[in-house]
């Protein structure tokens, strides 16, 4: 009996044994299927496909939008402003550029967009013959339409449909009225502007002196500098030499603001010295926050950037209204630098 | 069949089919993955062309600008046919991402295209200034292409970065899974050959064992193999020869058995012969001699010594000749009756002898001296010690299919131990037999002659008598000389 249950415990031994080594060789035989056919799952998965080659009938309109400044601040607000009409419009926008102003870039960009027949084209008006040039003779011999954006170059010199952005002159009188409502009426203003002497910014200077002619105690210097910031500074040195009772200063051009800044700073603190700009400078904000700018004229960017491409489609789609030729003008208003903070 | 053969063929099989499966997905993964890179380098290489046919172009007008031949000509109608022909490839590789840059493209040079073709125009018109004007046209537009062409693999690169990263990424995965792969089939391989060897060795490793067990002189194992190859029949045969050789041996042992009983029946009676041939130193001496004091009491008047002298002449001659041989029933109960004869003279009164016999059983044969011996032991043991004396029944009863010969005593018994010893047939020291033959002589000799054991029996109780039975069936039993032991 005893004998008998020795080796019944021992077939049972031997019988766990061989259920345990049968139950591991097929848990290691399940764990091999399992990440031989993850593994092959990788492998043979089926998105082999390129992106999707598009049907040549599906046609959008293609606008570009072209500036000198890209990647300011301004000019971002201008694009995503400008982006989110086209979404909605159906239309496929791009946005070239320079980059810092540079004009011998900025002319080539708009020359390859007429060259490449877009069907719309909104730009930054640069008021130079060049520029006048292709917008009137090739952009009228491929027959696209441009629309100017923010600076404008008149109809007659530039053949441009209309003109979408801020009204330059009411911004100048905006700019003079506040200096009058800070310093009062006497004082000595520095009027500095880009010898480039573009569109725009006469009709800003002509605003502020509109304003600031009233005002006989108020006297106004015009300093005419290039663009480069070794010439603002020594302008601005110049200024201050010429002139040591300067009160206030007024960048019509806002890209030479920082120059301007920057030269003050190199004499004197800032702080005295009543410091007024727009706000479509690569750092215009930038100093405004810094305190070294007293105010600016607000534009609405991102107003420009939608209105022009709303106007632009409803011209290629035949739209009902004729563009108006003397433009559409978007909202303006001071913003002092007590405000951003 | 399904032979061992078989089996390695479909293994390998099996095994090659796995391979061929493997190649053939490495081969299609191959062929996909260079299908793709194909295509991608294709594009690249339409862009080229088309800024190479815009150079071609400008070259060609530029040529025949300074020299205005024909063939000049024809290289540039030529070389604008290949720009076309460029555009229209590049126009295939528009998709979403490089949709727009891509019309741009084509539009540029559709452009390039017009300003030669204006060129031409004002060539032909001699109008220099404007078709320099316009050369000088073609060769920005012409810049401009090769400048787009970069933007556009610029753009492409991009595009095609994350599907070339999938590419490595894959191609990690395929070294990946090559290596479960490989893990999976060597796993699979190892125990599909281990289940497969055991297949083939299982069977012969049985069949070595039983071979083992059959030099060791065990016959009686059955030799099973639950497979369907060669071993399997090399086991059905294995077993077949097992089975003869164990018949065979069988057989001899049988016949061993049987010469071995042969030859203590034969000791047995040499045994008896030697004995009665010590009985017969004087045999013919004594038996004259009997017979002549048998007369002589006679006529001297004492008829009944005659008598007893008589009778021990017969038991006497009797013992002498018979031993060898079978006599009949009725030859024995006449020796029997001479023996008691003798007895009663030797015992007078104290001896009782009842004989109640079936005179039709007398003709069966048994062996000679049987009775005597048994009757004589009664004597012995029942009449001898006791003073009163003692009875002795003797019966031949007919009981249809076997005659039963009954000796009963009214003795003192007979105990357990010597009942066994007797039947037994050990040799037990027989005190005082005039014959010299024992008791154990006569079961055996009853044994041989009839072949079954239970021809005696023999029943005592202590003090009221010893019974010895003998049952002797009819049947089997020939009534001539025909049983084993005669010669």
């Amino acid at each position: 009996m005893d004998m008998m249950r020795v080796v019944y415990y021992k077939w049972k031994g031997i019988n766990l044994l061989r259920k345990t080594s049968i139950f591991i060789l097929s848990l290691t035989f399940l764990i091999l299927c399992y990440f031989t056919f993850i593994s092959a799952k990788k492998v043979f998965r089926s998105d082999w496909q390129l992106s999707q080659t598009m049907s040549q009938n599906e046609h959008q309109h293609r606008l570009v939008l072209i500036t000198q400044d890209l990647e300011t601040s301004f000019w971002d607000q201008v694009e995503t402003g400008a982006r989110n009409q086209a979404l909605k419009e159906g239309a496929s926008l791009e946005v070239w550029g320079s980059y810092g102003n540079n004009q011998e870039d900025f002319l080539e960009k708009i020359e390859i967009a007429l060259h490449s027949k877009v069907d719309g084209i909104i730009v930054q008006g640069l008021d130079n013959d060049e520029f006048k040039n292709l917008t009137k003779i090739k952009a009228s011999f491929y027959g696209i339409p441009i629309i100017t954006i923010a600076n404008d170059v008149p109809m007659s010199e530039s053949f441009r449909r209309t003109f979408v952005g801020s009204d330059q002159y009411q911004a100048g009188r905006m700019i003079a009225n506040e200096l009058t409502n800070d310093m009062g009426t006497s004082g000595t203003v520095v009027l500095m502007y880009d010898s480039d002497q573009e569109y725009y910014q006469n009709q800003r200077l002509s605003g502020i002196q509109d304003v600031l002619n009233v005002y006989p105690n108020i006297k106004m210097v015009l300093a005419e500098t290039s663009e480069s910031r070794e010439q603002v500074l020594t302008t601005t040195q110049d200024v201050m030499n010429l002139n040591p009772d300067v009160d206030a200063f007024i960048a019509v051009n806002a890209n030479i603001t920082t120059g301007l800044v920057q030269g003050i700073s190199k004499r004197s603190q800032v702080e005295p010295y009543y410091i007024y700009s727009f706000d479509d400078g690569p750092d215009t904000l930038t100093l405004m926050k810094e305190a070294k700018l007293d105010g600016v004229v607000k534009q609405s960017p991102e107003m420009m950037g939608k209105i022009s491409v709303q106007l632009i489609m409803d011209w290629l789609n035949g739209g009902t209204a004729p563009l108006d030729i003397e433009g559409y003008f978007t909202d303006i208003h001071f913003m002092k630098a007590v405000d951003v903070e | 069949m399904n032979s061992i053969q078989k089996k390695i063929l479909t293994l390998t099989t099996v095994v090659l089919v796995i391979m061929s499966v493997i190649w053939v997905a490495l081969t299609y993964y191959n062929h996909k993955t260079q299908n793709q890179y194909n295509e991608i380098l294709q594009r690249y290489l339409s862009m080229n062309e088309v800024t190479n046919a815009s150079q071609e172009v400008i070259t060609d007008l530029n040529n025949y600008m300074l020299k205005s031949t024909s063939a000049n000509l024809e290289r540039l109608e030529r070389s604008k046919g290949q720009l076309l022909e460029a555009k229209v490839d590049v126009d295939t590789l528009r998709n979403q991402e490089n949709n727009f840059t891509l019309l741009n493209y084509i539009n540029l040079i559709d452009s390039l295209l017009e300003t030669t073709d204006r060129f031409l125009l004002y060539h032909v018109e001699k109008d220099t200034e404007a078709s320099a004007k316009e050369f000088t046209e073609a060769m920005r537009i012409s810049n401009y292409i090769s400048e787009m062409t970069l933007t556009l693999l610029d753009a492409e690169l991009k595009t095609h970065d994350k599907f070339y990263r999938g590419i490595i990424e894959r191609s990690g995965e395929v070294i990946k899974l090559g290596m479960w792969l490989l893990m999976l089939i060597t796993f699979v391989l190892i125990f599909i050959t281990y289940w497969f060897s055991l297949g083939i060795t299982r069977p012969i490793l049985k069949l070595t064992q039983a071979a083992n067990e059959l030099s060791n002189g065990r016959f009686d194992v059955e030799i099973h193999v639950e497979t369907n190859d060669e071993i399997a029949f090399l086991a059905r045969t294995f077993d077949r020869m097992r089975n003869n050789i164990n018949n065979l041996i069988s057989e001899i042992k049988n016949k061993a058995q049987l010469e071995r009983e042969l030859q203590e029946n034969k000791i047995l009676l040499q045994e008896s012969q030697f004995r009665s041939l010590q009985s017969q130193i004087n045999p013919h001496f004594l038996f004259n001699t009997l017979n002549t004091l048998s007369k002589k009491a006679y006529l001297e008047g004492s008829e009944e010594t005659s008598d007893l002298l008589v009778s021990v002449a017969g038991l006497l001659r009797y013992n002498l000749k018979r031993i060898d041989r079978s006599v009949s029933l009725y030859e024995e109960v006449a020796v029997l009756r001479q023996y008691m004869d003798i007895q009663k003279a030797r015992f007078t009164e104290r001896i009782k002898l009842h004989m109640e016999i079936d005179e039709e059983c007398l003709s069966i044969r048994i062996p000679a001296l049987t009775l005597q011996p048994i009757i004589e032991n009664a004597v012995i043991h029942a009449i001898e010690p006791r003073e009163d004396g003692g009875v002795i029944w003797f019966r031949v009863m007919d009981e249809k299919d076997r005659i039963t010969i009954e000796i009963e005593d009214d003795g003192m018994g007979m105990k357990e131990e010597k009942i066994k010893q007797i039947l037994e047939e050990c040799t037990v020291e027989m005190e005082g037999h005039s014959t010299g033959i024992g008791f154990s002589n006569v079961v055996k000799r009853l044994r041989l002659f009839y072949g079954y054991d239970d021809v005696i029996k023999i029943r005592s109780s202590s003090g009221k008598g010893t019974k010895v039975i003998l049952h002797i069936r009819k049947e089997g039993v020939e009534k001539d000389d025909q049983a084993p032991n005669r010669r």
